[in-house]
Formats: C-alpha cells, sequence, structure tokens
C-alpha cells in the first residue's frame, strides 16, 4: 500500500490510491519540463491517464508565491511554508482525487526541491523533513543530474539569470554569475545528499534530449510494469537497499485486488487506464 | 531549529488566548493601553494579519477552498511572515509586541481539524517562547452568550463548518469550540500559561494581568517622553 514520509492527512484514505507518482526532479535548467512535455503524450498512447503537475500550480497559493517573489520580500522560513501550502494544495485537490481514479501522475519537482532550497537557505533540515512528512512516497524519482559547468551555458544561453534561480536572496553581488554558480553548487550538493538518503534514480542529464527521454522511458516502463529498479546512473551506489526498493516490489501483490474492487464500480474513461495498469502488474 | 527558544532580543513579548468571546482582544487593548501611557514601545501583532499572506487566506477562505492541511499551513505561513518581518525585528528593536493569539492558537485548532499534534507542534518550532502567555478561560456557554449579542451569526471556518459537524451553525460552533477548549486544558500545563478567569470583572483580570507583565518587564526600554 502507498505510504507517506510520516503524518496522514485527515481524510485520506492511502488503500484508495491505486496510481503511480512519478516524480521527476533535478535543479534549474536542466530539461524537466522537457521531458515531462515529452513523458505525457508518450504515456497517454499506451493508454494510460496521466497528469501532469509542477510547483507553484496550486489554485490557492501559486498566484500569491509568484507575486510575493516579484517584490522579493520573503523570509525563508515563510518561503518554505508558502511552497509548503501549495503543495499540500494540489497534494489533495489534484494528486490524491487523480491516483485515486488510477492515473499515472508526472510531476515535475516533488518535495525534494522544496526541501533542498529551503535547506540551502538556512532552514534546519529535520524541521523540513517534518514539514513535508505528509508527502506520499512516490513509485519513483528520477533525478536529472547535471554539472555547474553544463548548467551555466544552458540556463544563461537560453532564458539568462533569475533572481531566485541565482540564489541572489542568499548571496547578494552585483554579480548575477558568482550568485548564480555558489547557489547551484549548492543545491546540487544538497541533491546529491536527498538522492542518497531517498533513493533517487540518477540519470545524467548533460546527455542529448533523445537520450535522456529513452532512459526515462526505460525507468518508467520498468516502475509501471512493477518491476524492481536497475540503478541506470549513480555517483553514490552505497545507499542501503530500503525503502524505494521495497516499495516497488509490494506493488504487484497488493495492487490487482485494489484494482478489481475499483472496475466493478465502473466509472467511464478512467477505468480504462486501470485496467490497463492491471494488465503491466500481472505480467510480472 | 531550537523548539521555541527563548530569545535573547531586549524586547518582551506577551500573548493572549482563548476561545472567541473569553475577551482576549478586550484585555490586551487594555493592557497596550496602560504598557503606552507608562511609557513602553509598544506594538500589536494579530493573528493572521501578514500582508502578504492575508489576501490568500480570505480567498481560500470566501471560496472554502481550505481543507485541514492548507488551512494549518497557511496560517503558519501567515505567522511566519509576521515572525520573520515584524516580531523578531521589534524585539531586537526592544519593543514590547503584544499578540493577540500565537502559536497556542494554532495547537488548538488544527488539531481538532485533525492534523497530528506533534506535526503541528514542530511547524511551529521557530516561534520564539513569550515573556508571558495568558489563557483567558471561560466557559463555552458564557462566550456564545457574549457573541451571539454582539453580532448576528458565526463565519463558516470560525464554526468549524469545514469539519460537517452539523448543519446548524449554531451547534457546529459549539461543538467545534467546546472540542477547542478541550485542546486548551492539554495546552496550559504543556506550555506554562498563565490561566486568566475570565469570567472574573474585567478590571479584576486585566490587575492580575498588569501584575504579571510588570514583574517580567525588567529592562525594556522606556522612550523619553511618554506618547
Amino acid at each position: 500500500m502507498r505510504e507517506t514520509y510520516g503524518v496522514v492527512l485527515p481524510g485520506m484514505n492511502l488503500a484508495e490510491l491505486t496510481g503511480k507518482v512519478i516524480v521527476i526532479e533535478g535543479t534549474d535548467g536542466v530539461g524537466r519540463s522537457t521531458q515531462t512535455r515529452l513523458l505525457k503524450p508518450w504515456l497517454e498512447q499506451q493508454g494510460r491517464a496521466v497528469l501532469e503537475t509542477g510547483i507553484k500550480r496550486s489554485q490557492l497559493a501559486g498566484s500569491g508565491i509568484r507575486k510575493a517573489q516579484e517584490g522579493h520580500t520573503l523570509g525563508r522560513t515563510t518561503l518554505s511554508l508558502f511552497y509548503a501550502t501549495d503543495f499540500a494544495d494540489r497534494l489533495e485537490k489534484e494528486i490524491v482525487p487523480a491516483l485515486r481514479a488510477g492515473f499515472v501522475v508526472l510531476t515535475d519537482r516533488y518535495i525534494f526541491s522544496l526541501m533542498a532550497r529551503a535547506i540551502v537557505r538556512g532552514v534546519d533540515p529535520a524541521w523540513v523533513r517534518n514539514a513535508y512528512s505528509f508527502a506520499l512516497k512516490p513509485d519513483a524519482v528520477f533525478y536529472l543530474r547535471i554539472g555547474v559547468e553544463d548548467l551555466i551555458p544552458r540556463v544563461v544561453f537560453s532564458r539568462g539569470f533569475d533572481y531566485w534561480e541565482s540564489g541572489m536572496d542568499l548571496h547578494p553581488s552585483e554579480d548575477m554569475y558568482d550568485s548564480f554558480q555558489k547557489y547551484q553548487m549548492a543545491l546540487l550538493a544538497q541533491f546529491d545528499k536527498l538522492a542518497e538518503e531517498y533513493g533517487f534514480e540518477v540519470i545524467d542529464a548533460s546527455a542529448d534530449i533523445r537520450t535522456v527521454f529513452k532512459q526515462l522511458q526505460a525507468g518508467i516502463t520498468r516502475v509501471l510494469a512493477g518491476e524492481p529498479r536497475e540503478p541506470l546512473f549513480s555517483p553514490a551506489r552505497t545507499r542501503p537497499a530500503e525503502e524505494g526498493e521495497a516499495k516497488v516490489l509490494e506493488m504487484p501483490a497488493s495492487k490487482p485486488h485494489a484494482v478489481a474492487a475499483d472496475q466493478g464500480e465502473g466509472d467511464g474513461a478512467v477505468p480504462q487506464a486501470v485496467a490497463k495498469a492491471a494488465d503491466g502488474d500481472a505480467s510480472t | 531549529m531550537k523548539r521555541y527558544g527563548e530569545h535573547r532580543f531586549p524586547g518582551k513579548l506577551f500573548v493572549v488566548e482563548g476561545i472567541d468571546g473569553s475577551g482576549k482582544s478586550t484585555q490586551l487593548a487594555l493592557l497596550h493601553q496602560w504598557l503606552q501611557a507608562e511609557g513602553y514601545g509598544t506594538v500589536f501583532s494579530e493573528w493572521n494579519s501578514s500582508p502578504l499572506v492575508r489576501e490568500i487566506t480570505k480567498r481560500g477562505k470566501k471560496k472554502k477552498m481550505l481543507t485541514p492541511a492548507t488551512f494549518c499551513l497557511i496560517h503558519a505561513t501567515d505567522f511566519a511572515d509576521r515572525m520573520e518581518h515584524n516580531i523578531i525585528p521589534l524585539l531586537k528593536a526592544g519593543a514590547v509586541v503584544l499578540c493577540d493569539r500565537y502559536i497556542y492558537t494554532a495547537f488548538a485548532r488544527d488539531v481538532v481539524r485533525g492534523m497530528d499534534s506533534k506535526w503541528v507542534r514542530e511547524i511551529y518550532g521557530f516561534a520564539v517562547k513569550p515573556t508571558g502567555a495568558f489563557y483567558l478561560r471561560v466557559p463555552l456557554e458564557v462566550a456564545m452568550k457574549r457573541l451571539l449579542d454582539g453580532r448576528n451569526g458565526f463565519k463558516f471556518y470560525e464554526a468549524g463548518m469545514d469539519l460537517g459537524l452539523s448543519d446548524d451553525e449554531e451547534e457546529s460552533f459549539r461543538v467545534f469550540q467546546g472540542r477547542i477548549l478541550e485542546e486548551y486544558e492539554k495546552i496550559v500545563p504543556e506550555f506554562d500559561l498563565t490561566m486568566v478567569d475570565a469570567t472574573l470583572p474585567i478590571e479584576e483580570q486585566q490587575a492580575q494581568m498588569r501584575q504579571i507583565v510588570k514583574a517580567r518587564l525588567a529592562q525594556a526600554k522606556r522612550l523619553r517622553v511618554a506618547p
């Protein structure tokens, strides 16, 4: 059954959440959105119903965060909690209903980006972990990893420096380049730590779009089929094999029952996607 | 992050807690007036008043978009903004800061709404410990009578209508606030709040509070000229 990282929010029945959560994580400018855009139609072609979501997109808090950022007035704890509000709203209003209907939820960033940003800004890591402990554990986290040296030309030569992506609130400096470099390196170090702790599958994002896409396709196919993961590229493969793997392994056993119960209800377009998911599981 | 650390700023922080209709605002206004007359730089900070977050909270409430989780987190965001941009700078400057509601309000309300009690306490771990915290204790019926005399009806979230306790506003308010009272009874010993009997005459309550505030003001700054 699906789990959270700690507390369960009121009114959330984990046993009902039969869909899958696939997370694409990575620092700014690694190509997450590009890949997400490619993955959605690919999954839909296979008959999977897909919900695509990403941070700052909640009805409740999304526009508020953007507005506040324009004024650059947020303190670090305030910013963290604002993002947590945005995340909770999307979790309850978008992700959970989709999972209940058996969708594949494809999310461009998850709690990990938010945790990394907060920790880099000096917020206590234990506090951050607790704050997001209501999040659902995803079925897989694909971490698009890239070094700062590869990142700079991508970001700078396409859209220029952004105030927040350059951590200007942290390293106030006349020079956006220095600030960007320092900030992104600190973020990267945090991401690498989280990758180890939470068992991300690491993909080398310095490769071209097609190569990265193929790796993601292979990884997602495996996850949806309920097969155990294989590390694609892992700089830190010393992680104890627990959470990530154990969870994926137990899926096939628990899933078909839940699906069968769901199909009985007969709910329009959704059961098709659910049935498809059940096929995938049964074949393992 | 230390949980509710003792602040080492020169200012002082006094907070008043209690259910709606306990007379918090009245007592706090009297404290405010007295402190100013005594020459202390005194500033009010109200619950849910950060300019940044207020609009979102207001919209969320109006459209009934808030769940127990987002209700909790949006209020925590508001509180964090006030903490970072208002309360801490004021304490650094040596002001006497008065808060109408503080973190204990969140502990009571959010837990009644079903949030995990330990989780909520951790979320507010960045708050500084008040110099003095008063809990105005009042029986439910007394509070309800005061509220119903003063206005007609309750607001949706204030009456806990989001919890589906009852279709009747007054009944929902009664059940919801009753549960909040029970939570406060746990909070008072846990955080060592000073209990004030809010059924006593106003001036008696005020005298008790002033005595405690005075004893804890020690080196707070006084303005040279009283305003």
